[in-house]
């Protein structure tokens, strides 16, 4: 249920960042290397990070909000639509979330 | 798969190394994982042979450093230890009883780097939790899980589930719910060393099973977000065995106080294998080519049912150790299997299992150092 300043819900539970949400790693998730590779090293294992998904993870960093993070996105990406930006920045932060790799301050 | 020159088919990368710093511990749990024969202190690898040990394990590729004991907190290096650690570019876990830990060397310790803490606890309950590690430490582990929670460090507590506290499974999850970790560990007591010693009085009926699987269920539900419940059924009850190690030297590699090198931190037990130390040898060479690394290293050692079974790519063959422990005979297919044609042992072990719990004699795991 979209309200003023706040993204739907997602399922399970999961909340939704908010606009003024500041994203970050959660505690005891870092940055790492492996070889060239880029990896967010968690309690539980690793996850490798590229693409879009670095693009997006290296902007949390618990100042920008979301909505400096859409827009940072949107003016590198051009063309792209910031709705549909914003909708995959929060799809993929929420499953971030699940894992605890992330949270929102 | 790539293959090296010798045309074995090349040897991935260990991910995790696990560093039992000492033997040492306040803690006398009836369920330790440790060996029956401990590491004397006067044996234990020194400061710098443990940083040597932690810079050869990230150029090996390691990522995950695993830090238990014992007691990890035993060793007055401990932070030296886990800054050298993050130096080298590895992810810290203290895996610790919290005995040893003040508020100054939790302080120390985050300015070292550590990223993970895994806090034990044997109960919800002080009594309980004192007659199981024949020691006062509960009220001491809470105060200290209020302290780690104020840090930004990644917290999990880890209770260990058996018989004797299963009934309050619902209790315990409460407990550990308002100490605030982002995870729960729910392990159920693996009966090797000292656990195996005290199975009968450990090991729990179906019905307790049954129910703590479902209070699990409930309390993931309910903490959905909140807190990560993870849980394994217990092996003796499983169908098919556990994927032991994720395989023998498939991911792990475990360094014993002394040095030497293990697949699996039980493996002391197989009498066939010779363990090769980090005093003589580099990570690199113990992983390609110790002995004790090769001998169940793929599929060439797997006995019938495994050898011809889909699922010798998933559980490996079960747990090696557990193989020499009931069947004498490490080669054995796991008896947990309920394909293995050893599995009566199993089935005995589950009706030796005593229900009468008023009178139980303990074997407590002893001191060292």
């Amino acid at each position: 249920m979209a309200s003023a300043g706040r993204l739907p819900d997602g399922v399970l539970g999961v909340p939704r960042p908010e606009l003024t949400s500041q994203p970050r790693l959660a505690p005891g998730c870092r940055w790492s290397t492996q070889g060239a590779q880029q990896v967010v090293l968690f309690p539980e294992g690793m996850i490798k990070v590229q693409g879009t998904g670095q693009s997006i993870l290296e902007l949390c960093d618990g100042q920008r909000t979301m909505q400096q993070i859409v827009a940072t996105l949107a003016e590198r990406y051009g063309t792209a639509d910031p709705l549909k930006i914003a909708e995959d920045v929060s799809s993929f932060l929420e499953a971030l979330w699940q894992k605890r790799i992330v949270d929102y301050l | 798969m790539a293959e090296t020159n010798r045309g074995l088919p090349m040897i991935p990368n260990p991910l995790a190394l696990i560093a039992e710093l000492t033997h040492r511990c306040p803690l006398h749990c009836v369920y330790c994982s440790n060996p029956l024969q401990l590491v004397a202190t006067k044996a234990e690898l020194s400061t710098e042979e443990w940083i040597r040990v932690f810079q050869e394990a990230s150029r090996l590729g390691v990522l995950h450093l695993h830090l238990t004991g014992g007691e990890p907190a035993a060793r007055t290096d401990l932070k030296e230890l886990i800054a050298a650690a993050r130096e080298a570019g590895l992810y810290t876990n203290l895996i610790t009883s919290g005995l040893g830990i003040t508020e100054s060397v939790l302080a120390e310790l985050m300015q070292a780097g550590l990223d993970h803490i895994q806090l034990s606890f044997q109960d919800s309950r002080d009594e309980p939790a004192q007659w199981i590690s024949g020691a006062k430490a509960h009220a001491y582990k809470v105060a200290l899980a209020e302290k780690i929670r104020q840090l930004p460090v990644a917290f999990t507590v880890n209770l260990v589930v058996h018989r004797q506290n299963l009934d309050h499974i619902e209790e315990m999850i409460a407990f550990i719910e308002q100490l605030q970790p982002e995870r729960i560990e729910i392990a159920h007591a693996q009966y090797y060393g000292w656990a195996l010693k005290n199975r009968d009085a450990l090991l729990p009926t179906p019905q307790q099973l049954e129910s703590c699987s479902r209070s699990v269920e409930q309390a993931q539900l309910r903490l959905a977000g909140k807190v990560r419940i993870d849980s394994v059924v217990p092996d003796y009850y499983a169908r098919y065995p556990k994927a032991c190690m994720g395989g023998w030297g498939r991911r792990l590699m475990l360094i014993d106080p002394s040095g030497q090198a293990l697949p699996c931190h039980a493996a002391g037990v197989i009498p066939e294998l010779r363990f090769d130390n980090v005093r003589e040898h580099s990570l690199e060479w113990i992983w390609q080519e110790s002995g004790a690394f090769q001998k169940f290293r793929g599929e060439d050692w797997m006995p019938e049912p495994c050898k011809s079974c889909d699922r010798r790519t998933e559980d490996f063959g079960g747990c090696r150790c557990q193989a020499l422990l009931l069947t004498g005979n490490a080669n054995a297919t796991d008896p947990v299997c309920s394909l293995s044609p050893d599995h009566h042992l199993i089935e005995a072990g589950r009706s030796a299992a005593k229900l009468d719990t008023a009178h139980v004699a303990w074997s407590y795991r002893t001191s060292m150092g």
